[in-house]
């Protein structure tokens, strides 16, 4: 960590001097006065100035030790007439303040939700930021789904000792990953925004690398304790690293356990391991390290829900779970199982250049678990037949007396009937028949390869190069495996739908525990890329330039035939291959140390993510597009941002306007569509292409000293993030196969990504090791995710591709009126303290609460598409409660989390 | 190293403290069926007590008023055998349940509100029905599919039961039995056998169907394909009904002969009787053609027209007793349109009962090795199929003489009810009686009905008297 942490010492060869000087500053760039600057072997000593600058007299090389309160001590060797840049380090263990306690909470605790809407937290990757408005977006607005600059995760960059983790099938890295590991996952080394890394080309959010060297942890143990009703109930951590010995090993492990029955959502159990070993041999020009991370995760998911189940059962509600023999069981299960093992390699090939090569080899499982039902009806209670609103919108009229029983039954049996469940299965099973229902997961099982070499040298003094080459690759065998037949003897492996084999090549097969079914299929990934970035460092103009090129190739292997598709679902598809090229460069200009102006420039294509190549890849081989006769392409991005950074010593300012235009991206939704064409009812892929996005906003953060011992902060974002074109849409399906829908008039309505607007004004008080911070935010323009299909012109067309003769173009603007979900506030507290009890053992305590006020307010929402024409809308609208209004989630209540640790 | 032994117990701590969240592994609850026993055992115990009374599928179906849904408010309970499956889609929110797993007499439909409850009420599964407040009538008025349900108050017709009311009225014992279907021939069908599950062999399916899928792709609810069976020295047809919704609807319809297990039904307005399937499995038809049987191969001991039928007169044939059980009123001869035949008419006879007896000579048997007897009926102005009856009994002890003291035992054919057109004969197919072998066989036709009781003054036909032995 130390040695990241400087960043630049920047070596100025002055005139020959008899003495050393410098200036030292924390990681905020604040000079840091009283610090004792200490030359042992000479004994010699001073203390920093006010400025933070000192000078020391020495007349030969030295070791330089620089000791202050609250700060790491620092060692470095000097000569006379050098002048020095010295970066202290704040001492965590001693004043571990607000965020790097916050740090301790935020990372994975919510990441594993990622198939909902937690996709877009940033939290993980901006935790480590010391820029105000990243830590305000990481640690106020993460829990209202905010994302920076409009953007899913998946323009984030994530690399663990210069690794990509990134996944390729979504683009996102998968944070549980490494889920509490927390005490290991802090060296971190962050560039915001679309800034490109000596990593990684980046993203546009950001760019972030975890060093997981052992030599870097900070020496000791730490153990950790926590408690909360976020998403775990307790969680108990140790660490511990060695340092370096003087034979030049180091190595540092650290354990997790988090677990709970329930977290604030009913029935979402956590259950997680989590391992990390690193172990470090250091030479004099060299270092290679072994890092082994495995960070098993197992939760119960929870559902989203129309606003009908909200009011019947309120936002802790969860669908998903049931009781069997008085435990709570969850009917989805996400699971995660990936360990990692790396090697890094770094060598100095010269004073000047750094050559690091790295090898990870990733494998293991995802499963996303959920109930199937072949031969019952939906086991779902809130199945819309289930709930009141259903009754009400009888054909003949509301039947109140069957919607009183339904909310009563809803009321007191709103859960999953696992009793029934057994019983249909063994009923079945007494009559020979097979399974009603089973317990199956649905799985992606990966293997991933990663060989990477980076090559960093400075050409003179202020120019530096960073090349890089990447190679990974992904075998990815997605199927689905039954977990628990629940009392029944056997599945058998067809569609009870519309009847279609899953696998022709076995078709009256039947499956049990532990064997595969419905779908199954390899996608085979390779991808390379080259990257190079120059980075100049001047007196004015700090500036870099990068560009990369990137190979990447899709191949998906049909391991089964589909009835429905058996000509284009069996053994190996045609394989894709996307070229991507893409630049940036960024200036900064500073027009004094105070003020400094920033600008990017970002034009960027990507492959699309695996999951928007395939049009639905466990029944056949076509590509997004293919049957529209429409080529997939290359995404492309362009970027621009301009910054005004202000460093003053009592006050930062950092005000950004960011645009991003989105072009030729593709979409893919798959549900249970009723009015296709009329009047039938289909499961169905919905896809739409070139899709047009613009995200432009502006982002501020200011952080105030106002007294030595309170901190006064605020930070804004006000994005209007919308599409800009109508997208092109088509389904398909078993039941049809094709059906182009033209376009979507999906022009100027907002993207679904959290609130668009977002204010947080706090302030922290320190004072005796003692810290308490307020925060109130503000939220607003949070839109409910558009619905396609229901902006094509299926919603006016009826079975004879006429408009519907009833068709109100007035009424029909009212229905499709995107919903904005409100503005709320949310305020949140933090409080925590340390003690020293002897020389280098700590303990401490952190408490954070968020939602103080209890406050209840919806942070995201898809509309149904379920309802998909002007007549079904119509009448869902007129039925006394929508039956098929759009699903919410709901952000938490009130909820804490308790940290308490000790360091030794 | 030291350092390493100092942290295993936070270690081992770490991973000991968690055990609260879900399990990997579950066993089957062992609470399945507590909630449905405890709700049976309380039924049976009413039912020990006194407090409830089981009663037949016939008694309930009898407190049907026509075209009304009728409320049961007496504390009564029926058992009864699941016999149909929704399984395959081919029953949507209902199932039948007969009264007994073999040889049954009666059965009912039950309508209810959920969607695959095959898994539920399972065929064989027996099931006691707690009747008080819900509602026994017909789901389409007029089609004689009398149904227990809840009440549809508008249309005042059955409903389905709803899932909660479900769960505590219609209960399952923890017993399925194997339903042994009864075996008819297709002219034995008749109303009485709705939903009763029926087997019949010698089927096929018609040379027309052949070959065409179960459902009509066309047909939006179902479709009816034609169903013919051996029967004697000629083919009888009968429907097979199956619902555009059934997921064997495209399955082709085999070739070949064989049995066929079914429930009969009835078709959307209750006009014509119907097969429907459980599932494909029941239908087994890989074996050869049937063969009819040749009449050169048979004698014909009686081939009785009433050719020479006296019009309005007394039944006076030789060998052949008209005997008057109850009232004053005999069988007579009748002709119409150049067609004799026998009669008995309750229809202002002024007597408050009218039983009559015709006896046919006897049908000697004693050297026969297959024997067969057939007629056909007729009925007209019948108001009360229940009460005013014709029965079909056969007698080895009849002594020729004395109705009354010989035993008769009732054959199993189809009599002509109250929905068949008046006047038209209906063939009771070849009736197989060669289990009499050895004996002298009498076959009688008992009258019950009334001449002062206007809804009990129906007359019954008796034509063509055919006795064929080998």
């Amino acid at each position: 960590m130390r040695s990241f942490l400087i960043f630049f010492i920047t070596i100025q060869f002055a005139l020959a001097q008899e003495k050393v000087s410098g200036l030292i500053v924390d990681t905020k760039g604040k000079s840091v006065k009283s610090v004792l600057i200490q030359a042992p072997e000479l004994g010699v000593s001073t203390t920093s100035n006010s400025n933070g600058e000192f000078e020391l007299p020495i007349n030969t090389k030295a070791l330089l030790t620089f000791t202050a309160d609250n700060y790491e001590t620092y060692v470095t060797e000097a000569s006379p007439g050098e002048v020095l840049s010295v970066v202290l380090q704040i001492d965590a263990s001693v004043s571990e303040n607000i965020s790097t306690n916050q740090q301790l909470i935020i990372l994975s605790d919510d990441e594993l939700s990622e198939d909902d809407q937690a996709s877009g937290n940033i939290s993980g990757l901006l935790q480590s930021s010391q820029d105000v408005f990243s830590r305000t977006a990481a640690f106020e607005f993460s829990s209202s789904f905010f994302r920076v600059r409009g953007l899913d995760t998946d323009f984030g960059a994530v690399q663990m000792n210069g690794i990509p983790m990134n996944k390729f099938y979504n683009g996102r890295p998968q944070w549980s990953n490494w889920g509490g590991l927390n005490d290991m996952m802090r060296n971190q080394e962050l560039s915001l925004g679309a800034q490109s890394s000596d990593y990684n080309f980046g993203g546009l959010i950001g760019s972030t690398n975890i060093s997981t060297k052992a030599s870097e942890y900070r020496v000791g143990s730490r153990i950790t304790y926590s408690s909360s009703n976020r998403s775990y109930t307790n969680r108990a951590m140790f660490s511990y690293a060695s340092g370096l010995s003087n034979k030049g090993w180091a190595y540092a492990f650290s354990v997790g356990n988090r677990w709970g029955e329930s977290g604030f959502i009913d029935g979402t159990f956590y259950d997680a391991q989590s391992l990390l070993l690193s172990v470090e041999k250091v030479l004099e020009k060299q270092s290679l390290n072994l890092t082994i991370i495995a960070a098993p995760n197992r939760r119960g998911k929870s559902s989203p829900n129309t606003q009908e189940v909200y009011d019947l059962m309120g936002i802790k509600y969860n669908e998903y779970w049931g009781n069997q023999d008085g435990e709570q069981r969850n009917s989805r299960v996400r699971r995660l199982v990936e360990p990692i093992i790396m090697l890094n390699h770094e060598l100095k090939l010269s004073s000047k250049t750094n050559l690091n090569t790295n090898l990870a080899y990733q494998f293991g499982e995802l499963g996303n678990s959920r109930l199937d039902y072949p031969g019952g009806a939906n086991p779902s209670p809130t199945y819309y037949q289930n709930l009141p609103s259903y009754h009400l919108a009888a054909s003949d009229g509301p039947d109140y007396s069957s919607a009183y029983q339904s909310q009563e039954n809803l009321l007191n049996n709103g859960q999953i009937d696992w009793n029934r469940i057994y019983d249909a299965n063994l009923t079945s099973a007494s009559s020979g028949l097979p399974a009603a229902y089973v317990f199956y997961e649905d799985r992606a099982d990966d293997k991933q390869f990663t060989a990477n070499a980076s090559l960093k040298t400075f050409l003179t003094d202020e120019v530096s190069l960073v090349f890089n080459v990447t190679h990974q690759d992904l075998t990815s065998e997605n199927f689905a495996e039954i977990q628990d037949l629940l009392g029944a003897t056997s599945y058998l492996n067809r569609d009870s739908f519309d009847g279609y084999a899953f696998n022709l090549e076995d078709p009256d097969a039947t499956a049990g525990v532990g064997d595969r079914f419905r779908y199954n299929y390899i996608f085979d990934v390779g991808q390379t890329e080259v990257y190079a970035k120059t980075q100049f460092n001047l007196n004015r103009f700090d500036g870099y330039v990068s560009t990369s090129l990137k190979k990447t190739n899709y191949q998906r292997e049909g391991l089964y035939r589909h009835g429905a598709y058996a000509e284009n679902s069996y053994g190996k598809g045609k394989k894709l291959s996307f070229n991507a090229l893409s630049g940036k460069a960024g200036l900064t200009y500073k027009l004094s140390g105070k003020h400094l102006f920033d600008a990017n420039i970002a034009w960027i294509q990507r492959a699309p993510h695996l999951r928007n190549t395939y049009a639905n890849s466990r029944e056949n081989h076509y590509i997004v597009g293919e049957q529209a006769g429409r080529e997939l392409e290359v995404e492309e991005i362009n970027s621009y941002d301009l910054s005004y950074i202000l460093r003053a010593p009592n006050l930062s300012v950092r005000l950004t306007g960011y645009y991003t235009k989105l072009s030729n991206a593709s979409e893919i939704s798959f549900f249970f569509a009723e009015g296709i064409g009329g009047d039938t009812s289909s499961f169905v892929q919905e896809i739409s292409q070139n899709i047009d996005k613009e995200y432009q906003g502006i982002e501020f953060g200011f952080e105030a000293d106002v007294l030595p011992v309170l901190t006064l902060k605020g930070a804004a974002s006000v994005g209007r993030h919308i599409y800009t074109n109508d997208p092109s849409v088509y389904l398909t399906s078993d039941d049809f196969g094709y059906l182009d829908f033209g376009t979507a008039k999906m022009k100027n309505l907002r993207i679904a990504n959290g609130p668009q607007e977002a204010y947080s004004l706090g302030f922290e008080f320190r004072q005796n090791y003692w810290w308490f911070g307020f925060t109130t935010n503000f939220f607003r323009n949070t839109y409910v995710d558009a619905s396609p299909i229901n902006r094509t012109q299926n919603f006016f067309l009826d079975s004879d591709s006429l408009p519907f003769n009833d068709y109100d173009p007035e009424l029909a603007r009212e229905l499709l009126q995107q919903e904005e979900f409100g503005e709320y506030f949310v305020s949140n507290l933090v409080l925590g303290k340390s003690w020293r009890i002897t020389y280098g053992k700590y303990v401490g305590f952190f408490l954070s609460v968020n939602n103080i006020f209890d406050g209840v307010f919806r942070t995201g929402g898809f509309e149904q598409s379920r309802n998909a024409n002007f007549r079904e809308l119509r009448q869902d609208f007129a039925s006394p409660k929508r039956q098929f209004g759009p699903k919410y989630w709901y952000g938490r209540g009130a909820n804490y989390f308790l940290n308490l640790y000790v360091r030794f | 190293m030291n350092i390493v032994t100092k942290i295993i117990p936070f270690i081992a701590l770490i991973f000991l403290v968690n055990s609260c969240q879900q399990e990997d592994i579950f066993e089957i609850p062992n609470s399945l069926g507590n909630e449905e026993n405890a709700f049976l055992s309380t039924l049976m115990s009413t039912i020990d007590a006194g407090q409830k009374s089981l009663v037949s599928i016939d008694y309930v179906k009898d407190l049907t008023v026509s075209g009304e849904a009728t409320e049961i408010t007496s504390d009564i309970v029926i058992k009864g055998y699941v016999v149909s499956s929704d399984a395959t889609g081919n029953f949507y929110k209902e199932f039948y349940i007969q009264d007994n797993p073999s040889s049954p007499s009666a059965a009912i439909r039950m309508l209810v509100d959920i969607t695959d409850s095959y898994n539920m009420y399972n065929v064989g599964r027996e099931v006691y029905v707690d009747l008080k407040g819900l509602y026994v009538g017909e789901y389409r008025t007029g089609d004689g599919v009398i149904t227990v349900g809840e009440l549809d108050s508008a249309q005042n017709r059955i409903t389905n039961v709803r899932d909660e009311v479900m769960k505590a009225k219609i209960l399952r014992a923890a017993t399925t039995t194997e339903i042994t279907p009864l075996n008819v021939t297709f002219s034995q069908i008749n109303d009485s056998h709705v939903g009763i599950m029926v087997q019949i062999e010698d089927v096929n399916v018609t040379a027309y169907d052949v070959g065409s899928p179960y459902v009509d792709p066309y047909d939006s609810y179902d479709t009816r394909r034609t169903l013919e069976a051996c029967d004697g020295f000629s083919k009888k047809t009968f429907l097979l009904e199956t619902s555009a919704y059934a997921d064997f609807n495209q399955d082709i319809l085999p070739q070949g002969s064989g049995t066929i297990k079914a429930i009969v039904t009835k078709t959307y307005d209750g006009d014509n009787l119907v097969l429907m399937l459980n599932s494909t499995q029941d239908i087994n038809l890989n074996g050869p053609p049937c063969e009819l049987l040749q009449l050169s191969d048979f004698d014909t001991v009686l081939d009785e027209q009433f050719n020479d039928a006296v019009d309005g007169s007394n039944f006076d044939y030789p060998g052949w007793v008209n005997f008057s059980e109850v009232g004053s009123e005999y069988w007579t001869e009748q002709v119409y349109g150049g067609n004799g035949y026998a009669e008995f008419s309750g229809y202002r006879t002024g007597d408050d009962v009218n039983i009559g007896w015709l006896v046919t000579p006897a049908f000697d048997l004693s050297s026969a090795t297959n024997a067969y007897v057939s007629f056909n009926l007729a009925q007209h102005h019948l108001d009360d199929e229940d009460n005013n009856t014709l029965e079909v009994f056969v007698s080895i002890d009849f002594d020729g003489t004395n109705v009354k003291t010989a035993n008769w035992n009732k054959l199993n054919v189809n009599i002509p009810g109250e929905d068949t057109s008046w006047y038209a004969f209906q063939e009771s197919g070849l009736i197989d009686v060669s289990s009499y072998s050895g004996n002298n066989l009498y076959v009688a036709f008992k009258y019950v009905g009334s001449g002062t009781n206007t809804f009990l003054d129906g007359g019954y036909y008796v034509d063509n008297v055919l006795f064929l032995k080998q």
